[in-house]
């Protein structure tokens, strides 16, 4: 009978909490809690960093009075987030970073969600790719590379991500064999590159520009069609004579089937951050981003494009079968 | 050295606001509850408190985490001692020495002993923990992935060598954590395993994993155990918990082994506080005069391992917070929480995110004066406290456990995840199957399989990669050694045996 008791016990305090809950769930303001930014990599990285300095903006400009939570989901070259936000569907308090694996993960995976199944936020600008060596390396140039007598390591963030994408693109270019090994991250590409686990790197500049300050790692060339603001100094792909033209989106995406009221909320929400000129000073020069919103209309249409893009690149590239 | 002492100063400072002191002293009293309470230890008091910390700010939340894991340290020896039930398992030898002076109407010197002795054990481990880790951690950004991927290996073949009865069990209840962690998007190309319903892309939910098995399944033993504590009603006037002068002398060697053994044996992986405990009593045991006095109430072998177990925590954290490879249940934990507040456990974490991890590491040096303090001067708040919550601790535990479920991703989700995980947790219990080595693999074999396809393929398909630097070969070989050693013990112990009796 003490068991039943206790069972009893349970059972009240249960349906109490589940009440309780339930009733704020039915509210029909929007936020009704935080809103949580999902990053698809770990900490220190492209999708970590936007995110974070989104979410310092919002604070500090007061934009939005909701708190605001960046938590991070690596793994399966961002297929963990996406499956993640998925599971949110209908819920408009998740708001993700998406770059080139929003599309290409889904494209050479069977992870069985693509863009159609989240809701287009904005785009918020285009990011290079910049090929990096330890300080210490014999490299000096993309011909030291060509030359080299034997396979060289690269280190990059996920499978069919855009930096492995490039990699591909500077073989092909260089006509030189390459072994491109995914790293979960910016951070711990930038790791695998400081410490001469592998001989060079492709990786978004903003996740190494301090490393490249303080001198402890170089930049070889930046994929962009001319020399980037931020980097003056430093040669593109092209004028070494090798035409690798290779960038990334930055944007965000909602779940599915969100309401309209969250939607906007959102979008307001992120229009609001990029016009600030703290987002100008702080996120888009340091990392050496092109600026480039498009509201959610122009960026689903963006994604669409996009798409076919990629689907005929990773085509070319082998790294999917039609 | 001099640097490390500046940063935590400066943590110190930055730390101490009323709402921070407030939350480790809370946290500090939480711990000791959950610890002195039979079944539940300090992987489940962690693994309790984890949705407690959601949105709270990395340092803060660390800390509490931190707080709760010293503070079941403390509590485990209170009911060892006053009722001869060891909290949790590092208490296992305190209740040998402890219960006989509790008998002999010298409880309350004995609670002061292991107080002062757990204080010291804690404060000796963290200055290890303040030293080392900025050198290890300096020279660890040269590890690549063969050397992890051979380290997690290390730490996984280690618990199975050091499971005590059944090597078999403990190398099951492994093979089902790194079976578990396979289900979801595989880590490296993103390609789905074992993905049944859309939710298990990002694989099964650690925390409400931890939450079931430590906190539903504990529950559900508990039930049918029917345990009742019998606290009585001790008396102790304040004067007696605080040791004297002569009782202090007496215990001071010994509390210093017992800190270094403690601390040492925390670093490695694969052993924690419970081996701690072991080897010091059995070490004191050897170095005494008076080896007859041990079982008998010998104060000695009661501070030696109070200080092993509390060393052993800030010993446990130095791998995992220089390296980010746990080494025992209750650190695997704590790395899941680093993940979640967007930390990156490995070398860089001290170079990249330094105010949090010295923040974290100011909260511990706090939470020890704090729980020092509250176990000298509030130990009948305790007994109080433990009478009255044991007699409702299924529905509270139960509670919490659903609760925190289902906020970790405001679904319904994680809760049929909790409940399944708490019934698994109920049979590996009555099975006797350990559920350390299963948390262990769950959260090592995903960053293991990640080091391992990237060691393989950063020598492009040659396991000579394994073999290629002196350090990388040191590790592998020791992986070899400590995987032979647990294939061989067995029969080596039966033919010594044998000898022994021909």
């Amino acid at each position: 009978m003490k068991i039943l008791r206790n069972i009893g016990h349970v059972a009240v305090i249960i349906s109490a909490v589940m009440l309780g809950v339930g009733s704020t769930a039915q509210a029909q303001e929007f936020p009704t809690r935080g809103i949580e930014f999902i990053a698809g990599y770990g900490p220190g990285g492209g999708h970590d960093t936007m995110l974070r300095m989104m979410s310092k903006i919002i604070q500090q400009e007061g934009i939005v009075d909701a708190s605001i939570n960046v938590v991070n989901k690596p793994g399966g070259a961002g297929a963990s987030a996406l499956g993640y936000l998925n599971s949110h569907s209908g819920d408009g308090h998740y708001l993700m970073a998406a770059t080139s694996s929003f599309i290409t993960t889904p494209l050479a995976t069977d992870v069985g969600l693509n863009y159609e199944d989240f809701t287009p936020i904005a785009r918020l600008g285009i990011d290079p790719t910049i090929l990096v060596v330890p300080a210490n390396s014999p490299i000096q140039n993309l011909d030291d590379i060509k030359s080299s007598e034997r396979v060289l390591n690269v280190a990059g963030g996920g499978r069919g991500q855009i930096e492995h994408i490039a990699t591909i693109m500077v073989s092909d270019a260089l006509e030189k064999e390459l072994n491109f090994i995914p790293f979960q991250g910016d951070g711990e590409v930038a790791t695998a590159v400081l410490s001469g686990q592998v001989d060079f790197a492709m990786i978004n500049p903003g996740a190494v520009s301090e490393f490249l300050k303080s001198g402890r790692l170089r930049a070889i060339a930046i994929s962009t069609e001319e020399r980037a603001q931020a980097f003056p100094e430093l040669p593109t792909f092209k004028e070494q004579g090798y035409d690798v033209i290779a960038s990334v989106f930055r944007g965000v995406v909602a779940a599915k089937d969100i309401s309209d009221e969250a939607k906007n909320y959102l979008v307001d929400m992120v229009e609001k951050v990029q016009e600030t000129p703290a987002w100008e000073e702080d996120y888009l020069e340091p990392n050496s981003i092109v600026p480039g919103y498009l509201g959610p209309d122009d960026f689903a249409k963006y994604l669409e494009k996009t798409n076919e893009l990629y689907k005929e690149t990773l085509v070319d590239l082998d790294l999917i079968s039609e | 050295m001099q640097s490390s002492i500046i940063e935590l100063i400066n943590a110190l400072s930055q730390f101490a606001t009323p709402s921070n002191l407030l939350m480790i002293f809370v946290a500090g009293l939480i711990g000791t509850i959950v610890g002195a309470l039979p079944g539940l230890g300090p992987s489940a008091g962690i693994a309790l408190m984890m949705p407690l910390t959601f949105g709270m700010d990395p340092i803060s939340g660390l800390s509490l985490l931190t707080g709760v894991y010293m503070g079941t340290m403390y509590g485990g020896r209170l009911t060892a001692i006053l009722i001869n039930t060891p909290g949790d398992a590092p208490a296992i030898v305190t209740a040998l020495d402890g219960y006989p002076m509790m008998r002999q109407g010298k409880g309350g010197l004995a609670l002061g002993i292991s107080a002062v002795a757990s204080f010291i054990g804690g404060m000796f481990g963290l200055v290890m923990l303040i030293f080392f880790a900025p050198v290890i951690a300096e020279y660890a950004i040269y590890l690549g992935p063969p050397e992890y991927f051979m380290l997690m290996l290390l730490g996984l073949s280690m618990i199975i060598v050091l499971a005590g009865a059944d090597p078999l069990k403990a190398t099951i209840a492994t093979l089902f954590g790194v079976l578990l962690s396979t289900i979801g998007s595989d880590y490296v190309s993103g390609n789905t395993r074992f993905v049944i319903m859309p939710e298990l892309i990002e694989g099964v939910d650690f925390v409400a994993v931890i939450i079931g098995l430590f906190g539903i399944g504990e529950v559900l033993v508990n039930i049918e155990k029917r345990v009742r504590l019998d606290m009585g009603k001790p008396r102790f006037r304040i004067r007696e918990f605080i040791p004297g002068g002569k009782d202090l002398r007496k215990i001071s060697m010994p509390t210093l082994r017992g800190s270094l053994l403690g601390t040492l044996i925390g670093v490695l992986p694969g052993a924690g506080a419970t081996i701690a405990t072991f080897v010091s009593y059995i070490t004191e045991r050897k170095l005494s005069k008076t080896p007859d006095r041990f079982g008998q109430g010998a104060e000695e072998g009661l501070a030696s391992p109070e200080a092993a177990n509390n060393a052993a925590v800030p010993g446990s954290l130095i791998p995992l917070l220089t390296l980010g490879i746990p080494g025992s249940g209750g650190t695997a934990i704590m790395l899941g929480a680093l993940i979640m507040f967007g930390l990156n456990p490995g070398p860089m974490l001290m170079i990249q995110s330094a105010d949090i991890v010295w923040g974290a590491i100011a909260g511990l040096v706090i939470a020890n004066f704090f729980l020092l303090a509250s176990n000298v001067l509030l130990i009948p708040l305790f007994v109080n406290a433990l009478r009255l919550i044991q007699r409702h601790l299924g529905p509270i535990v139960v509670a919490f456990c659903l609760v925190g479920a289902f906020s970790i991703n405001y679904g319904t989700f994680n809760i049929w995840v909790a409940a399944i995980f708490g019934l698994i947790g109920y049979l590996m219990k009555k099975a006797d199957y350990p559920a350390g080595p299963f948390i262990l693999a769950l959260v090592l074999t995903p960053l293991a399989e990640n080091y391992l396809r990237q060691a393989i393929m950063i020598g492009q398909g040659s396991w000579a990669i394994f073999f290629s630097k002196p350090l990388t070969t040191l590790f592998t070989s020791l992986v070899i050694l400590v995987i032979v050693i647990g294939l061989l013990k067995r029969p080596l112990m039966k033919l010594w045996q044998s000898r022994k009796g021909g």
